[in-house]
């Protein structure tokens, strides 16, 4: 019985060998391991003997079935092994070749300056507000103390659509707006992005329409320091955090004192170049102080809060930044100026 | 406005200070040196020569030999082209070696003369043409007579000094003069301004040319005048001229010349009048008739109205007050008596008057930005003494009209408090400081007296109307101290929150939906023109060709505002098929106006809208596969995508077909919600798109303000299915006129709450759906919250399905 065994075992492991693919393998064991296999018909024999050789004959047996079935699942695992690595030979690609794409557009270069203003007023604990295009004369001039006829107003050539109707030059009026719509002399921080327009013919440094970025901080005790403070973060944040600003005396109707606010030149850091003017430094907005009568025209009591405002070219920023020379650049659409932006993350 | 150094140290002490370190310092101060320039060449060599005599040259018609005296041991032979030489003349020479900005000139042969020099123009030695007249500017310069020989010309001619041209906000119109510079200059150094003084009594006899002002309108706050006869017409020094030119003014002779130099000098703007042509010496000030007609300077004849003051006498109108002089009371090379007029008229008719007319005269301008009542008594005397004493005139008394104050009448009182201004500054400022300031700009401080208090009085000039409060005299003192004294701070006290609103958050997720879909935004602009709204088929009549349009555009092109975003895109598409890149997917997020009526009258309303073009290829293809063109249901997915942004359902809306005549007929819709249009898409009409250089483009517009109304702002999510859903597809087969969205509403109309989703699969038509029939593939979720669903409930429902459509829109099960 015992050779039986034995000898089933190394006729089995021998076929085992030689065989190759996953069918035969199979039919080797149904033919060795199979209910009605080999090793089954030896064991039916197991019922005629006697008692006490069954033990003995029963640990062979074991053994056997043991080194069969051990032989049989390393087979098939060689055999799996070799159907995968075949199957992925046959699947292989040339990685290099171009993928399947669908790149994202690019967000306007202005409307990506205007999302960076909005993100780090935000986070100065500002809200962003508007206000419409087609203006009142009241809101746009005399509201922010432009008195009818003054000179001032030839600072800023105007569309109108009728004597009192006309296209917004800047986008102080919604200044004038909100504190009007505000409850008196509560606390006000805003910036306010829009388009603005000017009676200018377009050239490379001039727009019909243009984009201004105005801000209004009004609270209790808000000093010129403030503002000064308040934009050095700003110019930091657009600009990098080693940006020095400057102040210097400038005039507003509507701000009073007055001032423009210079940045380190982003170009040359300071050292002069062309675009400074050799001087270091960059012209970057106008600001001032809320002047009294304007807080006083729109319901807020300058004897009780003070406040500070400032104004940016929204165009001069993109200018300055990604070194655009055209003005029109901004508004021709030129997919092939456009996509460059889609390339940047800043 | 142009100054320049050396005129400017006629009133204020400039030693030890150069220009550009004052030109720095204006500037940082407030008053911006734009640019600055040396007023003429060195000229090395060039002397005042005379000539002594003129003959002609041996071998040359047009050419002379003169001789020359230049002050040295002997004379020069010159050999000169010029016409215009003559003996006796005295003239700028170039002797050999001398530099001219032209080159060098040295001793020459000139066709066989020896010229040891040369005779110049005044081009040659570096004068500016265009202001002089044409006779100083043909031929050799000659020079008047008070040139002494041999004296450097530039020295004569005053080229060794500096122009500097400030940029002034309009708020500084005191610098509109030397006088206020020289104030400004005083404040920077801590030194004194010296103005003339040239009071003099008069020389005329009482009665002797007389003389009369009246006032007949309020717009003239005061008027002085006087009288001064015997005056010689001729040309002005020639330092006057030379500084009238180098702030741009043209020398005309010697009477006008002195009004311009004072007005420069003071501020003050003059108007000489020929005594001779005011009829009795009587002059009145009033407000023009209806119509009246009146000869201007510039030689126009300009018709009035009442807004406009005028000078007259009794008889006619004499000039325009503040703006220009008429040409009737002109002075002239025959006028021998003068009336020279000094006065205060109303800022805002000047400048209305000056706008009206077009004439932005040195004089409107400086009007319009308001002259100090207190100089127009000593730029009056200023003028009649220099008419004295360079046009050898005698002056009579000055007749004054109306208010005419003199300086300590009209200074203004500022309250100011130094904590106060310290506050508004966001530094420390002491009294002590605040009125060392204010001592340097020429106010006066005085302690306020009220008991406890820091309050000062500053007493303001009315030079400087411009400074009238608290805030103004901060300004001054914080630009005087250096806004570089300013701290860096930031706000301190009452909270704000910041943050975006859901509008805002909405903005930026429909820019990021479209980015991310391929899209590239663009910014086009809101002025185009009804021809553009024609070339898109908006035409006459139609509700957008309602555009309100502007009253002073600068061109056709851009003369209304856009009702719609249609025109401005496919431009940018055009734009860019033309440049070899036809395949378009662009957005942009912007604003559109609607008129309430037209004319317009009031506000036209805003809305914003985020409009899209989608042209050419939708897939590029490659080495995958095919290319594939747009087609309508891209742009009406992409406009469903854009909805389910908002968490807009697209259940919710109801889609109809659209009409509007830019769109290709067929391939077009509209999405409503509950009546409200928010959306519109579909093909542009192909007539449309070729008259922009396109194939075929796909336009959505969808109303950001309806879908900003519409949007979801809060979520509660809701509890995941516990039990299986079942699907089941049918094939429905229904007439050409059943919409989709018909066949949709009544299965889910019919099929009951058992039905939790449907959706098209399948479109076919055709074979066996019959002619004008088609067949619509549905697939039908069925689920419920509390169980699995039997094929009972289902099969329930599903017939009740079926049997609706077949009802609302005789739907059939399609033969399988
Ligand atoms: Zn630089």
């Amino acid at each position: 019985m015992e050779e039986r065994l034995q000898d089933l075992q190394r006729r089995a492991l021998a076929e085992l060998a030689r065989l190759d693919g996953a069918g035969p393998l199979e039919d080797w064991r149904i033919t060795f391991l199979g209910k009605k296999g080999e090793l089954a018909e030896v064991l039916r024999g197991m019922g005629a003997l006697p008692a006490d050789r069954r033990p003995a004959v029963g640990m062979v047996a074991n053994r056997v079935r043991d080194a069969l079935e051990a032989g049989y699942a390393a087979q098939r695992e060689l055999a799996a092994r070799a159907a995968d690595e075949a199957r992925e030979r046959a699947e292989a690609v040339d990685v290099t070749l171009p993928g399947r794409r669908n790149p994202p557009g690019a967000e306007h270069p202005l409307q990506r300056v205007i999302r960076r203003l909005e993100d780090i007023f935000v986070g100065l604990g500002f809200t962003v507000a508007d206000g419409p295009e087609v203006e009142l004369d009241h809101y746009n001039f005399t509201a922010l103390n432009f008195p009818p006829e003054h000179p001032a107003r030839d600072m800023q050539d105007t569309f109108f659509l009728t004597g009192d109707l006309l296209l917004r030059t800047h986008t102080s009026p919604v200044q004038a707006r909100t504190l009007e719509r505000s409850a008196p002399n509560s606390p006000l921080r805003i910036i306010v992005p829009g388009r603005v327009y000017r009676r200018d013919d377009d050239d490379a440094t001039h727009s019909h329409a243009f984009t201004q970025c105005e801000g209004l901080v009004v609270g209790r005790g808000v000093r010129m320091s403030d503002l000064k403070g308040t934009l050095l973060a700003f110019a930091r944040a657009m600009y990098g955090g080693d940006q020095q600003v400057r102040l210097r005396p400038s005039f507003f109707p509507f701000t009073e004192p007055s001032a423009e606010l210079d940045v380190r030149c982003i170009h040359c850091g300071g050292a002069g170049c062309a675009t400074c003017k050799q001087t270091g430094w960059i012209e970057i907005l106008g600001c001032g102080m809320v002047h009294p009568n304007v807080l006083r025209m729109n319901g807020y009591d300058p004897a009780q809060v003070s406040g500070f405002a400032f104004g940016m070219g929204v165009e001069r920023i993109a200018m300055l930044l990604y070194r655009v020379e055209d003005i029109r650049d901004f508004y021709v659409n030129d997919l092939r100026f456009l996509r460059q932006f889609a390339g940047v993350v800043l | 406005m142009k100054i320049t150094w050396n005129w400017l140290a006629e009133y204020v002490d400039l030693s030890g200070l150069t220009p550009e370190q004052t030109a720095s310092d204006l500037t940082n101060a407030g008053i911006p040196v734009e640019w600055m320039e040396r007023l003429g060449p060195s000229l090395p060599g060039v002397v005042v020569g005379r000539v002594l005599s003129v003959a002609a040259h041996p071998d040359a018609d047009r050419l002379r030999v003169c001789t020359v005296d230049v002050g040295a041991a002997s004379p020069l032979a010159i050999v000169c082209g010029a016409a215009n030489v003559a003996a006796g003349q005295k003239v700028p020479v170039a002797c050999d070696g001398a530099v001219l900005p032209g080159g060098a000139i040295t001793r020459s042969k000139l066709r066989g003369v020896v010229s040891e020099g040369m005779v110049c123009s005044a081009a040659e030695i570096g004068l500016n043409t265009k202001l002089l007249p044409k006779e100083q500017t043909s031929g050799i310069l000659v020079l008047q007579d008070d040139a002494r020989v041999g004296e450097p010309v530039a020295a004569y001619l005053g080229f060794d000094d500096v122009v500097l041209e400030l940029e002034l906000t309009p708020n500084r119109g005191d610098c509109l003069s030397l006088r206020g510079v020289a104030y400004e200059v005083a404040a920077l150094y801590g030194r004194a301004v010296r103005m003339p003084d040239d009071a003099q009594s008069p020389r005329l006899r009482a009665g002797e040319f007389p003389l009369s002002v009246r006032i007949d309108t309020d717009l003239c706050q005061g008027y002085a005048a006087q009288v001064v006869a015997g005056v010689v017409p001729g040309p002005a020094p020639i330092w006057m001229q030379m500084r009238l030119l180098a702030v741009g003014v043209r020398p005309t002779g010697n009477i006008v010349d002195i009004t311009n130099y004072v007005m420069y000098e003071w501020g003050q703007p003059l108007h000489a009048f020929d005594y001779d042509a005011i009829a009795d010496g009587g002059i009145v000030v009033r407000q023009a008739r209806d119509d009246e007609e009146v000869a201007t300077l510039d030689g126009q004849t300009r018709r009035l109205w009442p807004d406009v003051t005028l000078i007259a006498d009794g008889r006619k109108a004499l000039g325009l007050a503040g703006v220009m002089g008429g040409r009737d009371s002109e002075v002239t090379g025959a006028t021998r008596t003068v009336v020279i007029e000094s006065a205060r008229f109303d800022p805002l008719q000047t400048r209305k008057t000056g706008k009206a007319l077009q004439l932005r005269s040195e004089a409107e301008q400086r009007f319009e930005r308001g002259v100090d009542p207190a100089v127009v008594k000593p730029a009056l005397a200023r003028a009649v003494a220099l008419l004295e004493r360079h046009a050898a005139g005698r002056a009579g008394a000055p007749v004054f009209a109306g208010a005419l104050p003199d300086a300590d009448e009209t200074a203004v009182e500022v309250v100011v408090s130094p904590a106060a201004i310290g506050g508004l500054l966001g530094y420390e400022v002491t009294a002590q400081e605040l009125t060392m300031v204010c001592g340097r700009l020429g106010f006066a401080v005085r302690a306020d007296g009220a008991p406890g208090g820091d309050r000062l009085r500053v007493s303001v000039p009315s030079r400087r109307a411009d400074v009238a409060a608290q805030e103004d005299v901060a300004e001054e003192f914080a630009r005087l101290a250096g806004y570089d004294r300013i701290p860096a701070t930031l706000m301190e006290g009452e909270l704000t929150a910041g943050g975006l609103t859901p509008r805002q958050h909405l903005q930026r997720s429909l820019r990021h939906f479209l980015l991310s879909r391929g899209l590239q935004e663009v910014w086009t602009y809101t002025l185009t023109s009804h021809a553009q709204l024609e070339k898109a088929a908006i035409v006459e009549g139609h509700p957008l060709r309602q555009a309100a349009a502007l009253d002073n555009p600068l061109s056709e092109e851009r003369a209304v505002l856009r009702t719609t975003m249609l025109p401005s895109l496919l431009e940018v598409a055009q734009y860019n098929a033309n440049r070899r890149a036809p395949d378009i997917r662009i957005f942009e997020l912007g604003a559109v106006f609607y008129p309430l009526r037209l004319p317009v009258e009031e506000q036209p309303g805003e809305a914003r809208m985020l409009a899209g073009l989608l042209s050419g290829r939708a897939d590029a293809g490659g080495w995958q596969g095919a290319a594939r063109a747009f087609d309508f249901f891209d742009v009406s997915g992409m406009v469903e995508d854009i909805l389910d942004c908002a968490g807009v359902s697209r259940r919710a809306v109801e889609a109809a077909p659209d009409t509007s005549p830019y769109f290709q007929p067929g391939q077009a819709a509209m999405f409503t919600i509950g009546g409200l249009q928010i959306a519109l898409f579909g093909q542009v009409r192909t007539t449309v798109a070729e008259r922009f250089d396109l194939h075929r483009a796909y336009y959505f517009e969808v109303d950001f303000d309806a879908l900003d109304s519409l949007a979801r702002t809060r979520l509660h999510v809701q509890r995941l299915p516990r039990h299986p859903a079942s699907e089941r597809d049918l094939a429905l087969v229904v007439a050409d006129a059943v919409t989709a969205q018909q066949l949709l509403s009544a299965v889910r109309k019919a099929a009951g709450p058992l039905l939790a989703d449907v959706r098209v699969f399948d479109v076919f038509s055709g074979g066996a759906t019959g002619d004008g029939r088609r067949s619509i593939g549905l697939r039908l979720v069925f689920q419920a919250d509390d169980r699995t669903l039997t094929d009972d409930e289902i099969n329930g429902s599903v017939a009740a399905a079926l049997a609706g459509a077949a009802r609302d829109v005789g739907a059939e099960l399609r033969a399988q």
